[in-house]
């Protein structure tokens, strides 16, 4: 999506001349300073570091990233299609379109579904953001926000309330307020917290109420596409992807990002965690899809094919684990065995890119939103 | 006269330093160990996953008109 490389920034009083602006999040020797980006030039002129050259800090880099792959190259002692061969072939899925969802007068980009299985949201590029009864197809809310290409959509948990962003830069009412587009955006375990990812490098985590920023998290040098939230028995972590290829998972406490993987070679446009939260997938302009073992800290699988060649969009997995669904930009949803690596099915139906597919809470449904208009159930 | 790009170069540099730091003290670990519980994950989950087995027999999303040959 795009080139650019820059400095993540948020707003706030520049720790060094008080004024309000967009700040950058630096360190100098282990201590967190955020400057305006004026102020950064003016030290940067002062000079600052003596005695340590660009050229030796650049040499410790390169040593510590050499060091890590080497340790996680240790781990690897056996591949995981290995350890799944001993389990069992899937059968044929069943799995087809059971209903179209009309409504939205151009591209669907985001959907998400509500907990009580069968409502759900779905935004579009025509600013209409419309809440579905999945099981009679009728429509009960519609709104329109004040802005096109409405990117993300969420239900909050108690089903009360639905959150959007996108190219205004904003979450649904100036919650969330970032200085560049939303990307994605999703409730954490109560109504009151909203956490949004940006093109504008950042992620950050919002009180609904207030408004208040209440973490933001740095590391990314790109675009942010994609965040997903850790299955809540696991913790509070979360993962992201972007254009810089790069997914990153963060505590959501202290806005830490600990643990990082980099082995797509285009934009990720999706990331999304494996239901025991011990792990994630994501999908990326590169054609393929990725499995990530976080305790490992390694890729153990890459879901490709010569025949898929367009960018995969979107990624969901089943309950169990077992299957990956993933959307792409030749209109088609591919069926993934995620133990054994291979391709299980392939979803026709649509007639544009499809942009989200996401599996309902209790497992009996897939719905998939596109660039043709529509929403389907797949089950 | 300062060298700006340099300075710059050395405030990135320094905060990869400190990530990487923080990425290099993780404990890892082997992919046979963890590779068998996601399998295991999957194993015990398999008889519930729907769209896995195909088997839901109140599943409002399938039409009732169709039979379910078991």
């Amino acid at each position: 999506m795009c080139d650019q490389t820059f400095m993540a920034a948020t707003f706030g009083p520049c720790e060094s001349c008080g004024k309000p602006s967009p700040l950058m999040n630096i360190y100098i020797k282990n201590e967190a300073i955020n400057y305006c980006s004026f102020c950064v030039e003016l030290m940067a002129c002062q000079g600052l570091q003596s005695g340590e050259s660009v050229a030796s800090l650049k040499r410790e880099c390169e040593s510590l990233k050499k060091k890590l792959e080497e340790e996680r190259g240790k781990l690897n002692d056996v591949e995981l299609h290995q350890v799944a061969d001993k389990i069992e072939v899937l059968g044929a899925l069943a799995i087809k379109t059971r209903r179209v969802l009309k409504g939205h007068g151009n591209k669907v980009l985001c959907m998400d579904w509500c907990k009580d299985k069968r409502r759900l949201v779905s935004s579009s590029q025509d600013g209409k953001v419309i809440v579905w009864d999945g099981f009679t197809l009728s429509k009960e809310n519609g709104i329109s926000v004040p802005c096109t290409w409405v990117m993300a959509c969420a239900y909050a948990p108690t089903g009360c309330a639905v959150a959007c962003g996108g190219l205004d830069n904003k979450c649904s009412k100036a919650v969330a307020m970032h200085t560049n587009y939303v990307s994605g955006c999703t409730f954490t375990n109560s109504d009151n917290q909203i956490l949004t990812s940006s093109g504008d490098g950042s992620c950050a985590l919002w009180d609904v109420e207030s408004g208040q920023l209440l973490q933001s998290f740095h590391g990314h040098t790109a675009d942010v596409l994609s965040l997903d939230l850790a299955p809540s028995e696991t913790g509070n972590t979360f993962v992201s992807g972007g254009c810089d290829k790069k997914a990153n998972v963060w505590d959501m406490r202290s806005g830490q990002n600990i643990q990082s993987f980099e082995s797509h070679v285009s934009d990720i446009n999706c990331v999304k965690y494996y239901p025991s939260g011990d792990a994630f997938a994501s999908a990326s302009d590169d054609a393929t899809c990725r499995f990530y073992d976080l305790r490992a800290d390694r890729e153990v699988a890459v879901y490709q094919k010569d025949s898929v060649i367009f960018g995969a969009s979107t990624v969901d997995f089943s309950l169990s684990g077992r299957l990956l669904f993933a959307g792409y930009n030749d209109y088609t949803i591919n069926v993934w065995d995620v133990l054994k690596g291979t391709r299980s099915s392939i979803l026709f139906g649509h007639e544009n890119r499809v942009s989200r597919v996401r599996v309902s809470p209790d497992g009996t449904a897939l719905c998939s939103a596109s660039w043709d208009h529509t929403l389907r159930i797949w089950a | 006269r300062c060298n700006h790009s340099s300075n710059y170069s050395s405030i990135i540099s320094s905060k990869l330093i400190h990530q990487l730091r923080i990425e290099a003290g993780m404990e890892r670990l082997k992919i046979s160990l963890t590779a068998a519980d996601l399998v295991q994950y999957c194993q015990e989950h398999k008889r519930s996953d729907p769209l896995l087995t195909g088997i839901n027999t109140s599943n409002p999303f399938k039409d009732k008109k169709s039979c379910v040959l078991l």
